[in-house]
Order: C-alpha cells, then structure tokens, then sequence
C-alpha cells in the first residue's frame, strides 16, 4: 500500500492554498482551498461583463430539503449531493445538457429525519485520491468511486440514539477523513474523528469536551489566554460535560505549514445555562488540533458559559495579513455572536474582535483576557425569566451554515450576515437520549433598520465594515470572490446576485425558483469557459421558522413565521442545481 | 400493550375492513387532563420537535387538524407509544399510558387555526 499513499500525497491539492497559486478551474473540496477562502483566480467573468451572465442549465435534485453546502467539479464532472435521503449525482459537464453519468443512491435511515435537528440538510462532499467523500444523515461516512460511482467504504460514524446525525462535509488532509456529529440540541458528547482514507477504519476520536484524556489534550496543548489541566472538564459542574452538546457540523481548515487543522464547535447543551455552570470548554470554541493523531495544539472560546446558542461552527479562513504593520497569519471568524475575529493562527492570539452586526450581549472583547464584556442584563436562564432584546438572536449575526469568501486582491472578506434579535425564555430542560435538550422559547424580531440580512464587506485587518447590500431577509448563502472582482451571493426569497466586489454595487440578478442556503462556485468548464454554479432550496433552519415554504404535506400546514410573515409568497420549497455562464 | 388499532382513512381491499382493537382516551374531555398533558408535553421534550404550543417545527404541527398517521385518539396514542418513522421516538418504554392519553388530551384540546389553509398576500 506503501505506494499508493505516495501518490495520494502527491494528488492532494496543496498549491495555492490561499487562493493565491495556480488554479486549475476546478472545485475539489468545500472551501475551494484548505485555507477555504472560497476565491478563484478565474477571470472570464468581470464587473464589466457580469450583466449580461446567463442560465445555461438547471436540473431538480428531486429532494425538498434545504439544499446547503456546494457541488464540486474536477475532470469535467459535478458531483451534487442532495439532502436527505443524500444521493449523489455525477453530472457529464463534457456532453451537451450535461447528462449523468451515474447516479448513487446511499440505504439512510429515515429516522435521521427527525433525529436532525433544523431539516434534513446535508453540506457537501470532498474530493481526494479519485474518492467523493460525504457524510450521510443517520450518522455514516462513505466513500464512493468518482469515476464508476460505485461505493468503496462506509463506516458508521455517529449514534442516532444518542441525538447524533452527519449533516457537515468531511474534510480530508493527508490520509485522514475528518467528521462530527450535529446534536447540540440533543444533549450529545461531542466529538471530531479521523477515518483512514483508503479504509474509513477509524483512527482517532477527539471529544470536545471532559478529561484531557478524551479531549486529546497533552504535552502539545498550548491555548493562549487558558492555563492548566483540565480545562475542557473543571469548567463543567459533575458530569454536565457528558451532555454539553459541544457539536462540530460546519467548516474545517489546515494550514499545512504548520501542519494544524481548525474547526469551530457549537453550542453547550442545554440552553438554559443555569444547568451547566462554568465556562463549558470548549463550547462555542476554535480548536486547532494535529490531524495525524487529533492532539489538541490551542484552543480559544469566543462565547465562555454560552447563554444564547452561539455555536462557533462557522468557517476558520487562513489568510496572511498586516496586522498594525506586522505580517501575520491569522484565522478570521464570523462568529454567531455578532462578533468578528482576526486571530493568529499560530498561537490562538486575539489580534482584532470587533462586531459585524448589532450586539447587545457583549460591549466589546477585552484583548488582554481574550474574553466578551458581558451586559449582564443579557444573561438567560429558568431563573431569569423573559430577557428581552437579545442580539444578534440565535440564527447568529451570521449563520455558520453561510461561509464568507475572502479576495486576496481586495483584502476584503465578503459575507453574509443576519439583522435579527430575540427574547429569550429559558426554562429546565431534562436529558432523554434521542430526544431534544434544549429549554428555551426565543422568538425572534428585526434589528435596528429593520432590513433582516445584509451582504458585507469587512475588512479583517481592522475590524471594519467597507459596504453593506441591505436586505430584506436574513442572508443564508455563502458567497465566492473571483479575480473578475465579482462576488456572488443568494438570497432567502429566491434571488441569485453578483455584485462589484470593490463597490458593492448590485450587477446581475436572477430568480432561481427557491430560496438560496447554499454555496456559490465558480469553474473552468471542458470547454474552457467560466461557469458560476448554486443550489437553490430553501431549508435549514428556514423549514423550521417559516413552516409555510413547504407544500408537500397536507397533513402539515402551519401559520407563517411572525416576524417573516411574507417569506412564503416568494419562494417555496425546492432543490435545484443552476450553472451560469456569459 | 395496545391492541393493534385500525386507520379507517386507508383503503380497505375488497371493501372489507380487517379486524381490529379500539382504544379509547379515559382521560377525554377533561381540562385538568389536558393541562397535565401540556406539561408532559413540554417535560418529555416533545415540543423541541413538534414546536411551543406543537405549532410544528422539525416534526409537523399537532394542532392543524391534519395527520400524517390518522387523528383518531388510539392512532394519535400509537404514534406516541410505538413512534412513527422519519423520527419519533417511541415513548411507551418510558411514560405511562396514562401519561401518553394526557398529550392525546391535550392535543385535542387545542382549537384548529380556521385560516391556516389559505395564505393571503393580495387585498
């Protein structure tokens, strides 16, 4: 087997990790690249030529489930997996009307349905060593043929019984598969493995939360504001870390320099707080773990004892970046929590927190302690009954199902982010396994100005807000940059957009016949040309809050969502793949 | 154990309906039942799936006057006591059936929105 790992190695896409290298037209993996900055060097399509961006192909998934995530396009071909029940389409971008070329069609449970927390959503696959690796729901990873569509592996990752399900996209460096679990509204123990490639054997499990020993916490663990051992079970009372939720289902990146990958973890289990005192480490946290062997090498908390299900999940962008004068390699967040983070990505130093939408929680984060200034007046639990006018609300400041895009020729990152805040009634909540463990009633209202969602423009070296696109709707979609200096985004009420990345000038619109939660790509097609491709499909939490954009099931009709209460006249459910091209 | 229990909204082949048990809510009408139920309601973590007030959230509403499985007391207690595919957890392992008729009371108590099925957006 020896030789065979070789050429993996030597297959994986290690250029242009920042976007910045060569780029072979090609989307492998979610982010684009491991330092997910979901930009393309492409330049076929510019701010001056975008307007006249057409459809050139659109084709129903067949699935209603909120379509998140992205397709991936190498060797001509793209692979689109569809929310549950997960079937993989590899289309034949080569012929006309792009025919399959196979069809995967995985055995899920369909308890995963209920067991999922906010729709039956699925993220996306990664491509690696002629393998589409994707997550199913019910809690399996599976490795499938890019060429034959025929399965190689599947191993069950995750315990349905147990409140988990596999909603995220792995992330593959070096020969190792990396998955979490969703279920931090179920009470669940969360944890990160690494699968072999070749195999999907399972090589190690790092939990999130509990002893060093769980948590992979050794001689390597340095985090930068935290000392001592322990930290991950003395900032839980009792055995409250073996319920803490702490679920990692977004974005992954790696640094291969410094051989570390990073991921957010999401919310502490229950919501009402007063059940889990401490800090609850590493809730609401970044870790930066060895993916050889999952040690621990720093961890930092943006949200320590989360109170307003602040999940951290969103993606960790690697970029270089001149911080006061100095060079240096940062990790740049958009945290749920309003706030915006630069931090060094070497030691897990806060260099910049600034908020990107309205905050009320927190006044600022203090630089020497690397900790929020909390408003105590926000903080929830059973005994502090209805706290009003919390912001951003529990959909985030921006959603991590929403991953931003970072342009290395404007320095800017591109994100979308929400206008939301909520009241928040916390009330006991009692652990049944394969049942929720949550407490809480947060119903939500439009921040300042009413608009609920914006696109922005932030300029991570300051912590700076450049321009805003206001709209009307929360901004569920992520976004990509490109060389043209074009930035694309969707939106809820079913618009597909293109705007001038340096202006923030609306250019091109399309409606794209549902709501858009997903992620915007770019590539080089077979026949040379640039193509823009998304998924439209409203979802996510958008089926749970707004109930009345679904319309396959007569035994199911309810009221539309009190502060969104004309979602529903502009989109309804739907899945389908859109490509675009001049 | 519960007897089997028929749904009258399926076909039944050749027009004979099979042989089957009945159930009957013991706890039908009561108000205090109800409000018992509104709280196992909340206390089994039913509302984190189906929804404050079961208005419906990842699981469907309970209170459109719709069901996926039938709306008859035993049918809407099979669902609770043995669950339903597509997630619901089975709760006959840990509630009584006492417990179980409670929701069922409850559910039935709550009034059915009568402009759910007609959204308006036009004068």
């Amino acid at each position: 087997m020896r030789p065979c790992r070789i050429l993996l190695l030597l297959s994986l896409p290690w250029a242009g990790a920042q976007g910045q290298g060569r780029d072979d037209g090609q989307w492998t993996m979610p982010g684009k690249n491991y330092a997910s900055t979901r930009y393309s060097t492409l330049t076929a399509i510019t701010a001056a030529n975008v307007a006249r961006l057409r459809p050139v192909w659109s084709f129903s998934t067949g699935v209603l489930g909120g379509h998140e995530g992205q397709p991936l396009v190498v060797d001509g071909t793209m692979y689109v997996v569809t929310p549950f029940p997960n079937v993989l389409y590899a289309f034949d971008l080569a012929q006309e009307g792009y025919p399959l070329k196979w069809k995967y069609r995985p055995d899920v449970s369909a308890t995963s349905v209920g067991i999922a927390c906010c729709d039956a959503i699925n993220r996306g696959a990664f491509y690696t060593g002629g393998k589409i690796v994707y997550n199913l729901l019910d809690g399996h990873t599976v490795a499938v043929d890019a060429v034959t569509g025929k399965e190689l592996w599947k191993t069950q990752i995750a315990d349905m019984s147990r409140g988990e399900t596999t909603p995220m996209a792995p992330f593959v460096v070096k020969d190792r598969v990396i998955v979490g679990p969703s279920g931090g509204e179920f009470g669940i123990h969360g944890w990160a493995k690494a699968l072999d490639l070749a195999t999907g054997r399972l090589i190690w499990t790092a939990y999130n939360a509990g002893p060093d020993s769980a948590v992979l916490a050794g001689a390597a663990f340095k985090p930068f504001y935290d000392k001592g051992p322990e930290l991950a079970l003395k900032t839980w009372e009792g055995d409250a870390w073996q319920t803490g939720g702490v679920p990692v289902w977004g974005w992954l990146s790696y640094d291969p320099e410094l051989d570390l990958l990073y991921f957010g973890t999401g919310n502490a289990a229950p919501y009402n707080a007063e059940q889990r005192p401490g800090d609850n480490k590493w809730a609401s946290s970044v870790l930066a773990r060895r993916p050889e062997d999952g040690a621990l090498v720093w961890a930092y908390q943006f949200t320590p004892h989360e109170n307003w299900d602040y999940d951290a999940n969103a993606e960790m962008i690697l970029v270089d970046l001149t911080i006061q004068g100095r060079l240096r390699k940062t990790l740049v967040h958009f945290d749920k929590n309003g706030f915006a983070y630069t931090l060094d990505r070497v030691t897990g130093e806060v260099l910049v927190a600034e908020p990107f939408t309205t905050v009320t929680w927190a006044k600022r984060v203090d630089r020497a302690s690397g900790r929020p200034v909390v408003d105590t007046t926000r903080l929830t639990g059973a005994s502090r009954g209805n706290v009003r006018d919390i912001c951003p609300s529990l959909e985030g400041g921006k959603t991590p199902v929403a991953p931003a895009a970072y342009s290395p020729r404007t320095g800017l990152f591109y994100v979308a982010t929400n206008n939301l805040c909520m009241d928040f009634e916390a009330s006991a909540a009692a652990h049944i396994a394969g049942t929720p463990y949550i407490g809480a009633s947060t119903p939500y209202h439009a921040g300042p100005g009413g608009h609920m969602g914006a696109f922005i423009a932030w300029d991570a070296r300051v912590g700076r807000k450049v321009w805003e696109i206001r709209e009307p709707y929360p901004v569920w979609s992520g976004s990509v940059a490109t060389a043209g200096d074009v930035v694309f985004y969707g939106t809820l009420d079913g618009w597909f957009k293109a705007a001038d990345a340096r202006s923030g000038k609306v250019l091109w619109k399309f409606k794209v016949g549902s709501g858009v939660v997903g992620c915007p790509i770019t590539y080089r097609g077979p026949d040379g040309k640039q193509y823009v491709a998304i998924y439209a499909g409203i979802g996510g939490d958008w089926f749970l809050l707004s109930g009345d954009v679904r319309s396959d099931d007569p035994a199911d009709v309810r009221p539309p969502a009190d502060f969104a209460p004309n979602l529903a006249r502009h989109t309804s459910q739907g899945g389908i793949v859109w490509i675009f091209g001049l | 154990m519960p007897p089997a229990v028929r749904s009258d909204a399926h076909v039944f082949a050749g027009g004979v309906a099979p042989p089957a048990g009945t159930l009957s809510n013991p706890f039908a009408g009561d108000r205090q039942a109800a409000g018992d139920g509104e709280r196992i309601f909340r206390a089994m973590n039913c509302d984190g799936c189906h929804g404050g007030g079961a208005l419906g959230w990842e699981g469907p509403s309970l209170v459109d006057g719709r069901w996926r499985y039938g709306g008859g007391d035993g049918e809407v207690f099979h669902s609770i006591y043995y669950g339903r595919p597509r997630g619901m957890p089975a709760y006959g392992g840990i509630l009584e059936t006492d417990g179980i008729w409670k929701i069922v009371t409850y559910l039935r108590a709550q009034p059915v929105p009568q402009d759910v099925p007609t959204e308006q957006w036009t004068p």
